[in-house]
């Protein structure tokens, strides 16, 4: 009897060890992903249909939620500035030496001419936290082997309902995300590569962001420097920063 | 001859009998004086005619105008939640509201969400409006809505339709975002197009089932807006304000007053134009005519009679005038009634609804009134060079020394 | 014979005076209600050109498909070598660029917090260069409401509605932010100098106008504009010409694929304009043609009595042996003079008039207060070429009309009955 109950459990225990659970890797791609503080400076190249445009920033984060940014390049960005706090974020330029908070419909513009919405950029809590996680299959992206994960929102205020996720079986980094709509609608498309090692962690340097609706070739985001974990004084993230 | 015996027969005739012999020598006179007398009458005639036909056709404008505003989109009144301004973008987001279904009669609810649609890969922010599709309040084809079998049926109107190139059947993909800003997506297809001279219905617009649209954002129950029919009993509602048919319309009327300004603008410059021609024409028949009134005079009348005549003389043209206008005029007015005048389709941009055809108005009230206007201004400038009669002297006048 | 004639007249206050009275008012009406019509009618076509259309515009091809949409990220570039090069080809227009933008209007308060936003529609033109015509033909110094048109960079105009709603007043600043031509978000600060009023709800509750060269640096458009209009420089939209310019210079490009190519197109193409501008032509004419005839009939019976007034002159210059064809021409040429006279004070006063009410309109604004729809509130006539001559056909041509036909009278006359006629 107990044999024949082995016997059940023996598949299922090496499935088990074959496909790891789905929140288990979601666990450790957050872990790889979103560290306790970073600073990067890294370029975002806007394709557009009158050729591409490349703007340079100075970015430091702390938690999920806390995040600083200072544009450096092209001349007419630099000294941009960009905090979010929680579910706030503020703006400050330069130029009219204002700092105004972004609400409304004005979240929903895109940033700098990307494929990316402020809104899109606020969003910051872990997938962990957001989604459940279900493998559903394998498959290899630029030679690595990933797990296909399907995710579905646990909460009900998720921007997208449903990701798709291909993850790197090794480094536990997305190499593919994909973002439906409730309806299963295909919206937007991230292409992440050249994954270093970065501080002992793995890290995708270049991703590539589309809008699936709107024709285009989407925006690049490329990592040039990045560096987990150093303190970085609570200032930084105060309203104050963002004048100086 | 027939003057000595007048003159020995010197007592006052009846009153009735001058003005009856005033208004048939006035006639003959007229008659007489030929084509110029026919020349006068025709300006006055036109004048009469154009007046009708202007603010007829201004009346009848906005008679359109008011209809389909109140069959397409303002209905007995409309139900607004408080919050909700229907010429700031900004309130969309939060201005709606339910109420309990008990109120509800008599009202169509409608809710108002912005989105995007992406035809041909370009994202182009759109209105989606939700409405009860077992309505008849208001002209839009809901039951066109209710026959769909697709899984978002949509009505967009004709302008929409052309400015997005979306025809009957066509799909587009829709994005959308839940109560709680959770992004959807989906293929509306257009299950009819419907072509309407109300602008506000139809520009940067698409029509959904309410029931759909809120199983699509999860907000059931919610309506930006209700319109009302002509029975909805107002009650007071807190959060909500009631705007009357009248409130709604004052735009429209302000034009409306604005376009007739501009008629009386015009016609009045064209009535002082008749009104020289009348004039002049006076002065012409009493310079020519002082031996006529030397005679009239010598023959026992006043030189008020005399004066009463002349008037009665300029006063006629005018009356011949709106018979004469009457004539041609009628029959352009009935066929003009019937056939309807068309409008450019410019008149569209600019924000009024303007039937493709005009069916002017030529109400009763206003051929009298019109009527009157000319009788009473061309009996006033008559009577100014005459008065000339008055000073006269019969014996200058009778040798027609007068200058 | 001129002289006497003249001194003639002159002297006569029957023979001149009323006459003269008579065409001059009757010109200055035909004269001010014809510019009263074509004011009236061509007003929304005008307005369009004026603020949307020009006579002619040139966008890119991109931007010109999507041109409701206001798509910056198309617009031209290169425009100082384009508008150049369109001086050069196109020497009697005039060029004028203009940037339209949209975005959100932020006020701070004495922190420099938001106090008040609102959704904000812009216009960028030219207003400091030193020959700017658009400063004119915007009509912006009649529709200021309160303060000055800009004079120097980072000054702005805003719609008097719009200053109230967001509790603006002159000298206050307030953030435009919107996104440039790449579609970063664009930050600049402009100092109010002055509200406007256009007459229209949809620009006066929302809309900031600015210099060009603020928006193009605001924009990142530098050299850019959105679009290009032109302008003929007397001002009226000539179809015929305008279809020949747009075709030499679409001819330039016929051969260039690229999508940012530019391309020129007529104000009846625009906006639906075709069919009201044919409606504004047959509407106006027939006006002035009812209106012409009407005043010639008044006028022909002025020259009518003219005649008859000088019977007994006539009677005796007969009696004297001039000869009637004599008199008969100097009757006609008297009528000559009196209708040029009439008319050219006839013209001159209907101008006047029309003038008037070309700069100052019949202000109907109080009688739509509460109106929220894109109207003129006022209504203004329009000096057109047509009006300089429009008024002789009835002061001139009816006056010798009339005078030739109460004329005809004197070969009537017969010397043998004259003496018993005249009395004397």
């Amino acid at each position: 009897m107990k044999k024949i109950l082995y016997l059940f459990l023996l598949p299922a225990f090496l499935n088990a060890q074959n496909t790891p659970d789905g929140a288990d890797i979601l666990r450790k791609v957050d872990k790889n992903m979103i560290s306790k503080t970073s600073i990067s400076t890294s370029q975002m190249v806007v394709h557009g249909r009158r050729g591409s445009r490349t703007i340079t920033s100075k970015s430091y984060q702390k938690g999920e939620v806390n995040s600083f940014s200072e544009y450096l390049s092209p001349a007419r960005e630099k000294g941009t500035k960009m905090l979010k706090l929680d579910d706030r974020l503020w703006i400050y330029s330069p130029s009219t030496d204002r700092t105004i908070q972004l609400s409304g419909h004005m979240l929903r513009q895109s940033v700098m001419g990307s494929d990316l919405s402020y809104e899109d950029m606020m969003e910051d809590r872990k997938l962990e936290e957001v989604y459940n996680a279900k493998v559903v299959g394998e498959d290899t992206i630029g030679g690595r082997k990933t797990w296909v994960l399907e995710l579905s929102a646990k909460v009900d205020d998720a921007t997208y309902e449903k990701r798709k996720e291909w993850i790197d079986k090794e480094r536990y980094i997305p190499l593919k995300e994909e973002l439906f709509a409730k309806s299963g609608e295909l919206l937007k498309r991230v292409l992440l590569s050249d994954v270093e090692k970065i501080d002992g962690r793995w890290y995708p340097k270049k991703m590539n962001y589309k809008d699936m609706l709107k024709d285009g070739e989407g925006t690049d985001f490329i990592v040039d420097e990045i560096t987990f974990d150093t303190d970085i004084p609570d200032y930084i993230f105060n309203k104050a920063s963002l004048k100086q | 001859m027939t003057a000595n015996s007048k003159i020995s027969t010197r007592s006052e005739p009846p009153r009735g009998a001058i003005t009856r012999l005033a208004f048939h020598l006035a006639y003959k006179n007229l008659m007489g004086a030929g084509l110029r007398t026919w020349l006068s009458v025709g300006i006055l005639s036109f004048v009469f005619v154009l007046i009708i036909f202007y603010q007829g056709y201004v009346e009848g404008f906005y008679q359109n105008s008011i209809d389909e505003n109140i069959a397409w989109e303002y209905g007995g009144g409309q139900l607004l939640y408080k919050d909700y301004d229907p010429y700031d973008a900004f309130t969309l987001q939060d201005g709606h509201g339910k109420i309990p279904a008990t109120d509800t009669k008599d009202l169509v609810p409608i809710l108002i969400r912005q989105a995007s649609i992406y035809p041909q890969g370009r994202l182009m922010p759109v209105l989606v409006k939700g409405i009860e599709v077992a309505q008849n309040t208001v002209k839009l084809p809901t039951q066109l809505l209710q026959q769909s079998s697709a899984e978002y049926p949509v009505i967009i109107g004709k302008r929409m339709a052309a400015s997005v190139n979306l025809k009957k059947g066509d799909q587009v993909m829709l994005r959308w975002r839940d109560k709680n800003g959770s992004f959807d997506a989906g293929n509306v297809t257009i299950a009819g197009i419907f072509d309407t001279d109300v602008p506000n219905v139809d520009i940067g617009q698409i029509w959904m089932p309410l029931k759909k649209l809120w199983a699509m954002t999860d907000m059931k129950g919610q309506a930006t807006l209700f319109i009302a029919n002509n029975n909805y009993e107002q009650k007071n509602l807190p959060k909500w304000k009631f705007k009357t048919q009248d409130e709604l319309l004052t735009g429209i009327r302000a034009l409306e007053k604005m376009d007739k300004i501009t008629g009386v603008i015009i016609y009045l410059v064209l009535l002082a134009i008749a009104m020289l021609a009348v004039f002049d024409t006076q002065v012409l028949s009493i310079f020519r005519r002082q031996q006529e009134i030397g005679t009239y005079i010598s023959l026992g009348m006043t030189r008020k009679q005399v004066l009463g005549l002349f008037t009665a003389e300029g006063c006629m043209h005018s009356i011949l005038g709106v018979l004469v206008g009457f004539i041609y005029g009628v029959p352009i007015f009935i066929y003009f009634t019937r056939q309807g005048i068309g409008t450019p389709a410019a008149v569209d941009n600019l924000g009024i609804s303007a039937g493709k055809r005009i069916f002017p108005d030529f109400s009763p009230e206003l051929i009298i009134g019109t009527a009157v206007l000319i009788i009473v201004s061309t009996t006033i400038v008559s009577f100014l060079p005459a008065r000339k009669i008055a000073k006269m002297n019969p014996v200058d006048a009778l040798k027609g020394k007068l200058q | 014979m001129i002289r006497f004639l003249l001194k003639g007249i002159a002297r006569d206050k029957n023979r001149s005076l009323i006459p003269i009275i008579i065409i001059t008012i009757g010109v200055a009406l035909t004269v001010l209600l014809s510019g009263f019509i074509y004011g009236m009618m061509g007003d929304m076509v005008d307005q369009n050109a004026r603020f949307e259309t020009g006579h002619v515009k040139i966008m890119t091809r991109a931007y010109a498909r999507d041109k409701d949409q206001l798509p910056n990220d198309l617009a031209l570039l290169g425009v100082d070598t384009l508008v150049r090069s369109l001086h050069k080809e196109f020497p009697d227009m005039q060029w004028a660029e203009r940037i339209r933008f949209g975005g959100l209007l932020d006020v701070p308060d004495a922190e420099g917090n938001t106090r008040a936003q609102g959704p904000a529609s812009g216009m960028a033109v030219d207003l400091l260069s030193k020959n700017s015509e658009e400063i004119e033909r915007l009509n912006m110094k009649s529709s200021l409401v309160s303060g000055a048109i800009p004079k120097k960079s980072g000054e702005a105009l805003i719609g008097d509605d719009f200053a109230k709603k967001l509790n603006l007043k002159i000298g206050d600043t307030f953030t435009f932010i919107g996104s440039t031509m790449n579609g970063s978000m664009a930050f600049q600060n402009f100092k109010i100098s002055g509200t406007i009023r256009f007459g229209s709800a949809a620009l006066d509750k929302g809309s900031i106008i600015v210099d060009i060269s603020d928006a193009q640096l605001m924009l990142d458009m530098p050299n850019g504009a959105g679009e290009v209009l032109g302008y003929f420089k007397d001002g009226v939209y000539d179809d015929e010409k305008a279809q020949k310019v747009t075709e030499q210079f679409n001819a330039q490009y016929a051969k260039n694929t690229d999508e940012f190519a530019p391309v020129m197109q007529r104000l009846k193409e625009q906006n639906n304009l075709a069919g009201y501008l044919d409606y504004v032509d047959s509407f106006t004419a027939l006006f002035v043609g009812i209106f012409v005839f009407a005043m010639s009939i008044v006028l022909w019976n002025t020259g009518l009595l003219g005649g008859l007034r000088r019977y007994q002159e006539f009677g005796i210059r007969l009696a004297l042996g001039e000869e009637k064809g004599h008199i008969y021409r100097s009757l006609i040429y008297e009528a000559i003079i009196i209708g040029i006279v009439g008319s050219i004070a006839g013209t001159l006063l209907g101008l006047g008039g029309c003038y008037y009410l070309q700069t100052h309109g019949i202000n109907i604004g109080q009688y739509m207060s509460n109106s929220t729809m894109l109207m003129p509130s006022v209504i203004r006539a329009k000096i057109t070429p047509y009006l300089f001559y429009v008024g002789f056909i009835p002061g001139l041509f009816a006056m010798v009309f009339g005078n030739m036909l109460s004329g005809i009278g004197i070969y009537k006359r017969e010397t043998a009955t004259l003496f018993k006629e005249l009395e004397v």
